[in-house]
């Protein structure tokens, strides 16, 4: 491993890691951060794509967990926003969508993993994990996510 | 002299342009050779004009050529109209005798179509008898009328009954006995044909529809006895040459109809006709030409299958029923069943464009030039309805009926027919047949759900908001799974955190609750059921109609407003067939709202007490609206308008709305974008009566 990327890593293990979590559904995004608080994770929760861009700068948050329909800018859209201003965020997408489409446009933009409602919290915490202990994934590694029905 | 060499008329023929070269070579030639210029000033005069006229070139050119050139304005006319004139001249010879010479004019013009000058060969017709240069001049100028070769031999017994006939006195003049020149045309059938005659007497599709036919199938019905005449007197007798002046007809001003026996080698009986006048319009016949050219590419490419008709055949027969007095025309067809059969052969279809020749999967257009009997086939009745309405001078006729395609399918179409009004050319009535079949089938299985409406209601609704409920459900099913996993991990830890548990415990209960909740809604939109009126809010039906379709309107980023009345009163409905209606609307405006990529997208949503004192619900949304075309027609039965959005549930609303006693409207909204509103009433009668029924309702408030 490259001295540069261990080093970053270093940086990024010497703080605690920050999850958001976006879900215009109130019950769903307490229900969320209830089980990433009995695990010790902090996050910050917004009812809307929107709101999480408003607060966004590079570095702020270690992982972000969104559902894809609500009011306003899809978790699609916002994944594909988030690409396209060169942000490597891993996503984990949480969606009552089990469509073909939604899935293959979520994999085409580099979703860390796609987890279908209501979800087992085992898998979407195991998925969480592999997030954050990820480096910056190459350049290119855009769809290498790991894609799980949880 | 040999009779009109038709393969050359037809076609390319003889160039005018083939003597350009050989003009220096024509000192030597044994024709006359005259140019003139734009001014009418010879030219060129060389020496076999010399020999015919007498007068020298030198003292002819620099000359103005009218100056010799008596009585030949008509046929100049003809020359600059047609680029081309040949026919028999008499002009004076310098010893003051005339000449008699059978030329060939050809004017000449640049590419700007400006004239350069005029190409004159002739040649000596004077030791010809009278007969035989009238003979000579009329082939001459053969070319420039429609020219019909006729074979008379299939008409020689009816030639013949018509000439004891007339021995025993009982014919005088044909005119008046029309059943006999019928008969003669009948039986005279067409050898040859020129383009200008395809083009001027209906059969546009090509020679092949006119030869071997009666020459009274195409015949126009203003000379139809001039005709019989002119081939009774020439038919037997090669030496005669009959000319007569008819009165305007079609597309030809005071036309000069001549006919004579063809000479050998043609067989005895063959006639010569042909038919000479100017276009009865001032533009040259090549502009002619070209407007006909555009005309019917544009028929051509019309993107509906369109039949070109000469029905002049019925209006002759139909003047004739007229001057007979008879009025109610379907009961006379009725009893003269005959006619009707008789129409189907003489009224002729004379052009189709590429759209006909596919409905019909015929093979090529050739396939419909026929008479108009394939097309009633299918359709028994058809026909008479249509002469009917011909009859009766109505501008257009339209039906739904079926047709016969030549491979055997029978077609559902949408059969319109526009007839000609004088002074339109009447050889022209429009046929137009749109297949409606897919239509119809659509219909057919609409049809079939209709007949269980709610049923298809719920078809065309639950469709629509399945992944709504999907997403409303899950919600609470996520929360719950969710919060029980993560009570039980809290469980598990050494620091236990009971109130923590406690917390996440009532969660999962009330997100139980609001699913069964949930379930409780799908069943009442899920399940058939009759039309159960009771007083209800209608505020309170449009928050739950709203329930389904908020996923569908959120996932879109369109704004909701609402606007509700409080003070409405209540009305007597079917709550859930009234959430379908709200529904229903909702979706279309939805989905015209997306296909419309509009930057902002909104619905707003009120109820509102009207000035009746109805209730009204209003759906506005700003999407692209209703197409003006299709305003009138949203409602209709079996209407949709897939890209629109506007589904086959409007239908199904306005049932609803309708047994209620209410209604329903659509319109676009001056800014932009459809309103649809509905409107139910409020149950009068004795006050007392609606006080009860408020009470009951408050007491006994309706079961879900």
């Amino acid at each position: 491993m490259a001295i540069r990327a261990m080093l970053a890593k270093a940086i990024r293990l010497s703080k605690a890691p920050v999850v958001a979590i976006i879900d215009d559904d109130e019950s769903v995004r307490e229900a969320l951060s209830d089980l990433l608080l009995v695990q010790d994770l902090s996050c910050r929760t917004f009812d809307r794509a929107e709101t999480f861009m408003a607060e966004y700068v590079p570095g702020k948050f270690d992982c972000l967990i969104t559902d894809v329909s609500m009011p306003g800018h899809s978790g699609l859209d916002l994944l594909q926003r988030l690409r396209s201003i060169g942000s490597s965020i891993p996503v984990i997408i949480v969606t009552a969508d089990t469509s073909p489409t939604a899935r293959s446009r979520a994999i085409r933009d580099g979703a860390h993993a796609y987890l279908t409602k209501p979800i087992s919290s085992e898998a979407l915490l195991r998925h969480l994990q592999s997030a954050l202990s990820q480096v910056s994934p190459p350049p290119g590694d855009g769809g290498q996510g790991t894609i799980s029905d949880g | 002299m040999a009779s009109p060499n038709y393969d050359a008329l037809t076609g390319e023929g003889e160039h005018p342009f083939t003597y350009r070269l050989g003009l220096q070579l024509s000192d030597f030639a044994s024709e006359s050779v005259i140019v003139s210029d734009a001014h009418g000033v010879i030219q060129y005069w060389n020496a076999a004009s010399e020999a015919l006229y007498g007068w020298p070139a030198m003292a002819m050119i620099g000359q103005i050529y009218e100056a010799f050139r008596e009585h030949e304005a008509e046929h100049t006319r003809a020359l600059l109209r047609e680029g081309r004139w040949e026919g028999v001249v008499r002009r004076r010879h310098l010893t003051g005798t005339e000449v008699i010479a059978a030329v060939r004019q050809i004017a000449r013009r640049d590419a700007n179509g400006t004239l350069l000058d005029i190409v004159e060969f002739g040649r000596n017709a004077g030791a010809m008898s009278e007969t035989a240069i009238i003979r000579l001049d009329a082939e001459l100028q053969g070319y420039l009328a429609a020219s019909w070769e006729l074979d008379t031999s299939p008409a020689r017994s009816v030639l013949h009954t018509i000439g004891e006939l007339r021995n025993r006195g009982i014919i005088d003049d044909l005119t008046e006995h029309p059943e006999w020149v019928e008969r003669l045309l009948s039986a005279t059938r067409i050898s040859a044909v020129n383009d200008r005659t395809v083009r001027m007497f209906g059969a546009h599709a090509g020679h092949k529809q006119m030869i071997g036919h009666p020459v009274g199938a195409f015949w126009p019905a203003e000379s139809r006895s001039v005709l019989a005449t002119l081939l009774e007197a020439v038919a037997s007798d090669r030496s005669r040459l009959e000319v007569r002046k008819v009165g305007s007809s079609g597309t030809m001003r005071d036309p000069i109809i001549s006919a004579w026996h063809a000479a050998e080698p043609k067989p005895p009986g063959t006639v010569v006709v042909t038919v000479k006048g100017a276009a009865d319009d001032d533009r040259t016949s090549w502009e002619l030409q070209a407007s006909e050219e555009r005309y019917r590419k544009l028929i051509q490419y019309l993107p509906t299958a369109l039949w070109q008709v000469d029905s002049r055949r019925a209006d002759e027969a139909f003047d004739q029923l007229k001057a007979n007095g008879v009025r109610d025309i379907a009961a006379y067809l009725d009893r003269n069943p005959d006619l009707v059969e008789h129409a189907k052969d003489v009224v002729r279809v004379t052009e189709v464009n590429r759209d006909a020749v596919s409905l019909f999967r015929a093979s090529s257009a050739a396939d419909l030039i026929n008479p108009v009997r394939y097309i009633f086939a299918a359709a028994p009745g058809l026909a008479e309805r249509v002469m009917t309405a011909h009859f009766e001078r109505r501008r257009n006729f339209i039906e739904e009926t079926k047709v016969l395609a030549f491979d055997g399918t029978i077609i559902d179409v949408l059969f319109t027919v526009t007839y000609p009004v004088p002074p339109e050319q009447l050889d022209t009535t429009f046929i137009t047949m749109q297949d409606i079949s897919e239509r119809l089938n659509a219909e057919r299985q609409l049809r079939k759900l209709q007949a269980d409406f709610t049923h298809a209601g719920r078809i065309a609704t639950l469709g629509e908001v399945a992944t709504s409920i999907a997403h409303e459900i899950n919600q609470p099913l996520t929360a719950i799974v969710t919060n029980g996993e993560t009570s039980l991990r809290w469980l598990a830890r050494a620091d236990q955190n009971i109130e923590k548990v406690t917390q996440l415990t009532s969660r999962i209960v009330s997100n139980a609750r609001r699913a069964s909740e949930i379930i409780q809604r799908i069943r009442g939109m899920a399940v058939k059921q009759e039309l159960e009126k009771r007083l209800i809010d209608l505020n309170e039906v449009v928050e739950e109609a709203l329930l389904f379709s908020r996923h569908d309107i959120d996932s879109k980023s369109i704004a909701l407003s609402t606007t509700f009345d409080s003070g409405l009163p209540r009305v007597m409905g079917d709550r859930i067939q009234l959430q379908q209606v709200m529904i229903n609307l909702l979706v279309n405006s939805v989905q015209a709202i997306a296909q419309s990529g509009q930057p902002t997208r909104r619905i707003d949503i009120q109820t509102a007490i009207d000035d009746g004192g109805s209730v009204v619900f209003s759906i506005f949304d700003n999407g692209p609206g209703i197409a003006a075309a299709d305003l009138e027609h949203i409602f209709d039965r079996f209407f949709s308008t897939k890209d629109s959005g506007i589904g086959i549930g409007l239908a199904i609303c306005q049932s609803i709305i309708a047994a209620h006693g209410g209604s329903i409207s659509g319109s676009n909204r001056s800014n932009g974008g459809a309103h649809f509103r509905f409107m139910l009433p409020v149950p009068t009668g004795p006050g007392a009566a609606s006080d009860v029924a408020n009470i009951i309702q408050q007491t006994h408030p309706p079961v879900q």
